[in-house]
This record gives C-alpha cells, structure tokens and sequence, in this order.
C-alpha cells in the first residue's frame, strides 16, 4: 500500500498528506452523526427494554440536535478535503510532468533515441494522467474505507468484544484473498498496460504513416496491425475486468458476511443471558454501515494499483541516472578521441578509435554508411559517453565536463531537422533566447532565409507545421543553419544534406555553411567526396575502425578505401535516368 | 461514411450505448436485480431488530430460529446480490469495450480516408489522445454511469412505493433528500457553469498532448539550444494551464458534489425528527418505534448505489465533450468514393486544366490551370523552384487532395471516377520522406504486394540492392527495425521503399527524387535498382538533380504553379530562361567544395 502510495505521487507522498489528512478528518466527523442516531436507538430501545415510564425525548432530540451540528462541520471538512484532493492532485502532476520533464531532458541523448519516443510522450500525458486519477478518485475512497471501519472496530471493542470479533469473524479470508490475488492482479495489469502501449505506438505509426498507407492500399480497415491492437486492448480489457472480479466478490462475500455472524452469535448470547438488547441492536446498525466503506476500498484496489503502476514507470524513469559532469567547459577547443569504443546495445559501432580534432581546422569524416560516421558526431555532441576510451574536450575529460555548458560551444547542423510548431522567428530564437529581432534577421540572411521568410504569409510571424512539415527540405535545412548562426557556438558539426535539394536550394544551402562555419572548429561528415577536398584532414572509416586519414591528395595516393570510393563517386556523379526508360512500344 | 449526429450530451452517448443493445438490457436488468438482492442484508436486520424491539422487555420470547432464518437469508441475498452485480458488470464492461473498439476502428477507418490536409492541420499527438483518452472515457458512462442510472431508479421506485405503503411521513423524509440529490446532479449537468471551462480544459489537455509529443521529439534540438521545461516553448505554460482549468472545472461542481454526498450520507438525518415527532405524540405504539427502525436501517441499503451517482454530472460532461471532439473526426468529409469505379486498360496520365489550393477558404493556388500529358511507357520529369508545385501534382495522382478545377486521367479515366482501391493498384511511389514501420524488414517490402511468395520478396530485395545489407544484419529479413539498435542509413531506407515498389511492379511509377542519396555507394546502387524498378512504366519524376533527368523523354518546368515551358533537357537549354538558371545553379552547386571559402578565414 505504501509502495503504490509512493508511486501514485510519483515518490513525493508528503504531497498528499494534507489532502489524505482531510478526507481522514471528513470521514471522521461523519462518524458523529451516525453515532447521534445510534445512540437514540438505543435509548428507545432501552425505554422498551426496561419498561421506563417517560420516554426521554429532550435527550432525543438533543440527539438530533447534534446531529444537524456535525452535518455542519461534515459539509465544512468535505468541502475542504474536495478542494484538498483536486487540487493537490492537479499540482502534484503538473508539478510531476516539468519534473519528468526536465529530467528527460538531462539524461544522456543516447538513451531518449534507444527508447521509442512516443514512450516518452505517452509518460508525459496518460502516465500522469492516471496517476491523477489515482489520487482524486481512488486515494480517497481507499483511505476512509480503511480508517473508518478500523476506527469503529476499536471503538466496539470496548462494547462488546465479542460481537466485535464476529463482525470480522471473515475479514481475516478476505485479506488472504486478496494477498493471494496480488500476483494475478500484476500480471493481467501489467499485460494491460503493455497493450494500451502497443495501442499507443501503432496508433502514432498509423497516423505518421499516412501517406504510405494511402498508397499501400493499407488504409482503414486493411491496416491490420492497428486493428490487432485495438482489438487485443479490447480483450485486456476485458481480461482484466473479468478475471479478479470473482475473486474480489468472494472476498467481499466474506466480509458482508460478518452480519449475519452479528446476528447469530447475538441471538446465542442473548438467549443466554449475557448480552442485552440495546447493544445487540447498535451492533446489528453498526453492521449495516461498516463494511460498505471496505467494499468500496476493496472495489477500487485493483483499479488504484493499476493506476499506480503507471506511477512506477515514472519513478523508474526519474531513477534513471543523470549525465554526469560539473566543470566549466574550457577555453579551447581541441577534440581528441582516445581508444573510444562505442557499441549500441550489442552492436559495435566504433572499435577503439582514436582521433585529433584540432581547434580551428576543417575535419571531414568520410566512409561507407554503417562506419560509424554519425557516432562520431554523437560522441562529440555527447549524445552518449563512450563505454571504452574517453574523448578528451580541450584538455579535459568529456565526462567531467557540465553537459550544458558543453552544449554552449558546439552547434549542430544535421539532417533530420525538428522545427517545432510555433513561429519561424521563435525557431530560429531557439539559437540564443535573448537575441534581438536585428541579430534574427541577421542570422537569417546569412543562412539564405530571409528572403523565402518574406514571402511567407506573416514573414517571421508564420507558424511552422508539426516538425517543420509546412516547409520544405531545404528550407528546413537553412533554418537551423540560421539557428547555429545564431548561437556562435565555436564548434560545429555538420552532417552533410544526403537528400538532394533542387539547385537553387542546394545553392544557397552551400552558401550557409559557407559563412557559418568561418572561423569555427568544424567536423562534418560528407557524402559526396567532392565537397571536402579541401579539407584539413579527411578521416576514412570503415567498419567502425578508422581505415586512413590525411589530405585528399594523400589519400588517392594511398589508392585503398578513399581512391576507391572517390573513382565510384566519379563514374556515377548522381545517377541519371538510365537509357532503358525509354519508350518500348 | 456516415454523418453528423445532430445528438450531443447524454442523448449521443446512449445512442453510443445502443449499438450493444442487447448486451446493454441484459446488463441493466441484471444489476438492478443485483440492487433489490443487495437490499436484502437490510431486510433482514431490520426483522431480526424489530423482532427484537417487541420482545424487549422479555428476552425469553424471542424467536431465535427466525432470527437465524434471517441471518442466513441477509447473507444468501448478499452473495446472491454481489454475483449478479458481477455478471451484469461484466455484460456492461464487455458491451462498453466492444463498443470502444468498434469507435477505434471506424475512427482510424474514417482516418484513411480523409484527405492529407486533414493531418497538417491536426497534430498527431490530438489525433492520438481523441482516439485513445476521449473513446476510453465512454467506458465509464457505457459500463458504469448506464446501468447505474438505471438500476437506482428501478430501486427508487420500488422503494418509494413500498415506503409509502408503510408510512408517508417517513417516505417523505426519505425521498425529499434523494430528489434533491438528484436534483443537484442534473441542473449541475445542463447547468451554465458546468460548462464554463470545459471546452478550455480539454484545449489545454490536447495542447500539452501536442506539446509533449514535441518535447520528446525534438529533444536533441532542445539539448543543443539548451532549454528547459520552462523556456521550451509554451510547454510548461500548457502545464500550468491544464492544472488552471482542471481546477476551476473542479471548482465549479464543488459545492453540489459536497451537497449532494452529505445530504445522500444523512438521510437518518432526515428521518429521525419525524421519527421523535409521531413517538412523542404516541410513545406506547411500538409500531411506530418499528417503522421508524425501518427507515433507519434502510437508510444506507439506499444510499450507497445512488452515491454511485455522486460525480454523474461533472464527469458525464467531461465524457459528452470527448464524443463531441470524435463526432468532430466523423463528421470530416472523406474523400468521395465513385458508387461504380472503372478501370484504365492504358496508362497515359493526363491533367486537364487543373487549379489547386491546399486550403479551400485559402484564394493561394498552388496550381493554376496546369495542362500535360505523361505518355504511357515514358518518362515524364517535374522541374521548378521550390514552391513551383512540381511536389503538389505528384501528391494529387494519388487524391492526397482533390483538385479545385480540371480533371486528372488515368488512360482517359478520371481518378474520381476509380475506386481508390484499384487507383492504388495502378500507381506505386518512392516518397521522399521513406517511411518504415516498426515491423520485420520482410513485412515492410511485402507492403507491396501482400500475397507475394518469399522468392518475390528477395527478388525485389535483390533488384532494389537491398539484399546484401539486410543479409548482414544479426536477424536478416527478419530484423525489426528500431529494436536492439538497428537503424537503417536514409540510403538503406530508400533501397527498402523501391523494393516495395518493386514488388508492386503497378504500371505507373512516381518518384520523388530525394532518391539520389548522395554517398557514393549509395548512389550507384540506387542507379541499379531504379533502373529495374521504371523499366516499361509511365514514370512522373519530380527531379532536382538536374543530371538525373537530362535523357527524359519530357522535361516540364513549372514556374509559381504554372507550365513554364515543357521539352527536351536540350530543347529547354536552348530556349527557356528559368530552366538555363537552374542549370547554371546545378552547375555550380555540383563544384562546390567546403572549405574553400571557410579556410581562409580561420585564425590560427
């Protein structure tokens, strides 16, 4: 119970104590009137009882009286323990997403890649959203049904121990019940939650996918896959509806049936003299209201640890450990990797490389796809440390270098670019937040933008589609030259368009990073070799390990990988439409 | 597809409830009889106290075994009670997940055949929450909200009846706080201030969904440009504002949820003055004593199923929002579907005067009044400036979007006039943006043709240059992308595409050509495979290697979504302006070399 506590409030259960207190504190002044009235049944009782000749009515009514004044102070608490709830509920998970949030945002890139984002994002929201429902439909209702009955048993100890053991007389199968069902509960709701996931990433897929699934003809009702998983949520559900609910009847049976035990072991012990009829009935009022609570919390449980685990994959996911690192990052920029080993998952993807980078210089990495280029750029970006070898960032280690302060100096140009939806302006803000309009404008001219900027509808105001779909390639690609333009970072690594762009693009393209990397440390992979013969030193790398490195001319001289690959790149020189298309009739 | 219910609210979700009909009865029966069986533990100590209160006085008259006849009847009605309620929960659980289910799939039905624009406007992530949050909250209306309406009504009838048949000031007392409950919820339901906000708070819900999806999307940019949750965008914004509005809707039914739970949790409250009123007029009648009992102890057999009610109206409005946001997904218009389609027998594609925007209300036209014809067997090329609208005509052919003017043929047969299914069949692409789904290698290429042979399959695999690199990874053709670690190069991506498309093998061929990756492997092989993949088909090309299409058999070039010209590659050299300048930029842009420029500059 604690440990679904714990992970309900997602590791912050102090959140919850106010709320908790005054549902306690509510149910708890419930408890008055309740005694009020069983009070004045048993004064009439007794009048009945003991022949008395007046029946005590001003005490009765008092009775009542008291009643009306704890209904009161019920309204009052319930009204405070409501707002407690909700809104305690609302802030802790609002508070709870920026904190996943943030912490997402400082684990090591690497990782965010290795899990399927829509994961994360599925965290952020139906995660939170269930934990939220944990707290304000169930946590309650779990809460009072434990402290009210629990109360009322001590209470009617002192009563009457015995009628009191017979009022739970079952209880004791009840909880072995439902311990016994614990491990079942698990595993349906765990299998659950892992169709709902299912669920949730076909679902993105089949929306990302449309396009491809319109020209499959797999649209609809032929996208087989998507229907399966609706499908097999359909059932999970079910599953999980119907396979406890006989268990959680037959505990529940069990303890309901504590009063007709009330009833037995009362007539036993009236007719044998020791219990009078007043008590026996407060016992048998007392009955019909202490287990509905109960059952209401063994209701729910299944539905609050269901939820709870949701609370678990985030606190599991906030266990994750952060990037590591405090230092200022340096003042110069030389990069050297030294005997760097870096594997995904099994794969091995860079086998004891070791590298210079000098400050300054033009490095370009070349190679087959699969040698590790990306990885490289990776490890620079500290997207991942290296299992083996350390990359060295201006004389120090990369590890105990401050991620964030290493981000400062290093600007990325890569192919994939994410344009969020929002504003162009805003965009290409992301590269200094507290750039004026002036420098904006600035950085767009020299990235080529402004001028297709102009043409847009609201120029800078326009907003850009989800992941930048509103615009094209090469626009895409020259807004976040102007955001690295923007940020003056003194290193950057470029990965070279691979998807062509129509000439004019390509031209202006070209002229970006011209201006952007001038006077930077620059890394870049290239694709087609002709764009870095220039280059200060080109490194060749197969297979994760680095097959040469040197000037161009060196490396045709060499005559091994590099001459071999710049001979192809010669003959085809982009592919041309071969002649074979040509009409045969 | 089917249209608009006029219905909202309460209404529309019973019609939803409906389409289970039988399920739905079955269920409501069950749990009201459920109800009266779970009344029965009351019954029975209100006989075993009343038995009791007559001999009070003298214990020795107390007839025990009707005491213990009771007792064991109030336990038997208990259990009995509690396994209807499961069977008749279990109908309505199995009625409400059937019904969610079939909502799903007409909804991602529906989906496919809207037209593309529908999903630039909407962000993935509010498609996603209408289709798993929204639909998933009618379960608890169809299983729970339903039948228990239902039932407590059944109950209260019955029992007002029989409390007026026992005495009418007690039923009163009784019935007066219910009506009032009741009362609470519904003018609460249809009341102004429910819906104050709630609309507000489902936009915000679907704006931290959105803002989400982008968050963790767009994360390597946002650890570049080093911001935090509460710089990036309006993400911590829509946080604060979900929480804002989820309490001000809170907010708005506090006061009749708290009403409502206590006056429902004191209905002794109620009847106990009435109780003391006649008793102290009449204080020897023990049956008014008796009667009295009877209320009191009945009193929370009656309360608890109608508390099951107590947050019927917040969370029945929040339910009836969600459907009216899925009601708005139906009521899209999808792509018309010709009641008979025809069939091309040849495969010329020809645009007729045709004008295009992407959106209607939106005077821009991307196209205006294109005219051509691609030759069946031959090879058409697409040339223009970006935004020309060489990617818009090739995103037409498939009716991504409908044309606003003209008409588009397929050997002589308008597209509007085929079903999609075998317009489909005639076309295959290799997009720009190659999408794989998270599925084996194998299964992604047998898209193409879904009854093809494994030796097709490797074929097409073979002939796309697929073969080698996917023989290399640890799974082969069985390899799912994206788990343990393997990723495909864009280049791979590609390959995979035109293996699909291979496959295929449908007489006409579009190509978006991002095809030509630039890495040198890459590009020879891409040469191989397209070069099998256009053999003999009608091929619109949209290039931007100009290289790529010097030998096609028609160039067009498109200028601001008009025809600029249309020729040979040396016709259009020789005479065309615009088709001169993207030459000479190909040119130039084919010799750059980094560094050149940069070098120069670099201090040292």
């Amino acid at each position: 119970m604690l440990r679904q506590l714990y992970n309900v409030t997602v590791g912050d259960i102090k959140k919850m104590t106010r709320p908790i207190l005054w549902t306690i504190a509510a149910n708890l002044a419930n408890m008055f009137p309740f005694g009020f009235m069983v009070l004045a049944v048993k004064v009439i009782y007794e009048y009945y009882a003991t022949e008395q000749t007046v029946l005590n009515m001003p005490l009765l009514w008092s009775f009542w009286g008291g009643m009306i004044l704890f209904i009161a102070l019920v309204f009052w608490c319930e009204q405070r323990s409501y707002q407690a709830v909700y809104r305690g509920a609302y802030e802790a998970s609002a508070q709870g997403r920026a904190r996943l949030a943030e912490h997402i945002r400082q684990l090591p890139l690497g990782f965010l890649l290795s899990k399927d984002a829509t994961n994360l994002g599925n965290m952020i929201m139906n995660d939170f959203q269930q934990t939220e429902d944990a707290a304000t439909n169930f946590l309650p209702q779990v809460i009072s049904g434990l402290v009210i009955p629990s109360l009322s048993f001590l209470g009617m100890l002192f009563v009457d121990w015995r009628l009191s053991l017979a009022m739970f007389a079952g209880f004791p199968i009840t909880l072995l019940i439902l311990g016994a069902v614990r491990g079942l509960e698990r595993k349906f709701g765990t299998s659950h939650s892992e169709a709902r996931l299912v669920q949730a990433n076909s679902l993105q897929e089949y929306l990302l996918g449309m396009k491809v699934l319109k020209a499959y003809n797999l649209r609809g009702e032929n996208f087989q896959r998507l229907e399966r998983a609706f499908y097999r949520f359909m059932k999970e559900s079910i599953k999980l509806e119907g396979a406890l609910g006989p268990f959680f009847i037959v505990a529940i049976a069990f303890m309901q049936a504590g009063l007709s035990f009330i009833t037995m072991v009362g007539v036993y012990l009236i007719l044998g003299g020791s219990l009078t009829v007043p008590i026996f009935a407060l016992f048998l009022l007392v009955g019909t209201h202490i287990f509905d609570p109960l059952t209401v919390a063994i209701m729910r449980l299944p539905a609050f640890k269901y939820n709870a685990l949701a609370g678990e994959r985030i606190v599991t996911l906030l266990q994750q450990p952060l990037m590591t690192g405090k230092q200022d990052s340096p003042p110069n920029h030389d990069i050297r990797l030294e005997n760097v080993t870096f594997a995904y998952d099994q794969k091995v993807v860079l086998d004891d490389v070791s590298l210079e980078l000098p400050a300054g210089q033009l490095t370009a990495i070349v190679g087959p796809s699969g040698s590790g280029k990306s990885t490289v750029l990776r490890l620079i970006a500290r997207f991942y440390d290296p299992q083996q070898g350390q990359l060295v960032f201006g004389g120090s280690n990369q590890r105990e270098l401050d991620p964030e302060k290493l981000m400062k100096k290093v600007a990325m140009v890569f192919q994939d670019v994410y344009l969020f939806q929002d504003t162009i302006r805003n965009n290409i803000r992301y590269g200094r937040a507290e750039a004026t309009q002036a420098e904006i404008e600035e950085a767009a001219r020299q990235a080529c933008c402004h001028d297709f900027i102009m043409k847009l509808p609201q120029g800078y105001d326009t907003m850009v589609g989800e992941g930048g779909s509103t615009l094209s390639g090469g626009e895409k690609q020259r807004i976040s030259i102007a955001r690295a333009m923007l940020k003056k970072a003194p290193v950057v690594l470029l990965d070279e368009a691979t998807a062509s762009l129509d000439p004019e693009n390509e031209l202006e393209m070209q002229k970006a990073i011209s201006r952007l990397i001038k006077g930077r440390t620059v890394i870049m992979i290239a694709h087609r070799l002709k764009t870095v013969i220039n280059a200060d030193q080109i490194i060749v790398l197969d297979k994760g390990k680095v097959a040469e490195q040197g000037k161009h001319e060196e490396l045709l001289v060499n005559n091994k990988l590099y001459a071999k690959l710049w001979n192809l790149q010669q003959q085809t020189s982009g592919w041309r439409i071969p002649s074979a298309c040509k009409p045969v009739y | 597809m089917r249209l608009l219910k006029s219905e909202t609210g309460l209404f529309r979700l019973i019609e939803l409830a409906g389409e289970k009909k039988a399920l739905m009865i079955w269920a409501g029966i069950i749990s009201t009889v459920s109800v009266l069986f779970l009344l029965i533990p009351f019954i029975a100590v209100y006989e075993v106290m009343a038995e009791l209160l007559k001999h009070a006085a003298d214990t020795k008259k107390i007839d025990s075994s009707l005491l213990i006849t009771w007792a064991l009847r109030g336990g038997l009605g208990m259990i009995l009670g509690y396994f209807l309620m499961y069977i008749g929960g279990m109908l309505g659980h199995i009625a409400a997940f059937r019904i969610l289910y079939g909502i799903r799939v007409r909804l991602a039905d529906h989906l496919g055949d809207l037209p593309m624009g529908f999903f630039n406007k909407n962000a993935t992530g509010k498609l996603k929450k209408i289709i798993e949050l929204d639909v998933e909250k009618i379960e608890i209306f169809i299983a729970h909200q339903f039948p228990d309406l239902i039932n407590t009504v059944v109950m209260l009838v019955l029992m007002i009846g029989f409390m007026f048949f026992l005495n009418i000031w007690f039923a009163l007392a009784s019935i007066l706080p219910i009506v009032f409950g009741f009362f609470i919820q519904f003018s609460m339901m249809a009341g102004k201030k429910a819906h104050v906000g709630l609309k507000e708070y489902f936009d915000a819900l679907e704006e931290i969904n959105t803002s989400s999806v982008q968050y963790v999307k767009g994360m390597p940019a946002i650890k570049v440009f080093g911001q935090t949750v509460h710089s990036f965008r309006r993400f911590y914004q829509d946080m604060l504002n979900y929480q804002k509005f989820c309490v001000q809707y809170t907010d708005n039914f506090q006061n009749s949820y708290v009403s409502f739970r206590v006056v429902v949790l004191s209905l002794a409250t109620f009847i106990l003055p009435v109780g003391l009123f006649l008793l102290s007029g009449d204080p020897q009648n023990v049956a008014f004593a008796i009667t009295l009992l009877f209320f009191l102890v009945i009193a929370p057999g009656v309360s608890t199923p109608i508390f099951k009610l107590n947050s019927f109206a917040s969370s029945l409005n929040i339910i009836a929002e969600g459907v009216k946001r899925i009601d708005r997904i139906f009521a899209e218009k999808t792509i018309a579907e010709p009641q008979k389609g025809q069939k091309p027998t040849s495969f010329a594609i020809e645009f007729r005067e045709v004008s295009f925007a992407y959106d209607a209300k939106e005077s821009v036209e991307v196209l205006k009044k294109i005219s051509f014809t691609a030759p069946p067997g031959q090879l058409t090329a697409l040339v223009g400036p970006s935004g020309s609208g060489k990617s818009t005509i090739a995103q037409l052919l498939p009716r991504f979007w409908d044309v606003k003017e003209g008409s588009i043929t397929i050997g002589g047969v308008d597209i509007r006039e085929m079903k999609t299914k075998d317009l489909m069949d005639v076309l295959s692409f290799v997009f720009q943006d190659t999408f794989l789904f998270s599925d084996t290698l194998y299964n992604n290429i047998l898209i193409g043709k879904p009854d093809a042979t494994p030796e097709e399959v490797y074929a097409a695999a073979r002939a796309a240059q697929c073969h080698n690199f996917i023989a290399e990874l640890p799974q082969g053709y069985d390899t799912v992308i994206g788990e343990e670690g393997v990723y495909l190069s864009g280049g791979e991506e590609q390959r995979v595409s035109v293996a699909r498309a291979i496959l295929k093998n449908a007489p006409i061929l579009i190509l978006d050509e991002a095809t030509a990756y630039a890495d040198p492997e890459n590009e020879s092989q891409m040469q191989v495979a397209l070069q099998e993949l256009i053999k003999d088909k009608t091929v619109l090309i949209i290039a931007h290697r100009l290289t790529t299409i010097c030998e096609a058999n028609q160039i067009i070039v498109l200028r601001e979504g008009k025809i600029d010209d249309m020729g040979s590659h040396r016709d259009l050299l020789s005479r065309n302006s615009l088709y001169q300048s993207m030459w000479q930029a190909y040119t130039t842009s084919e010799d750059w070399q980094i560094g050149e420029l940069g070098k120069k500059e670099v201090p040292v």
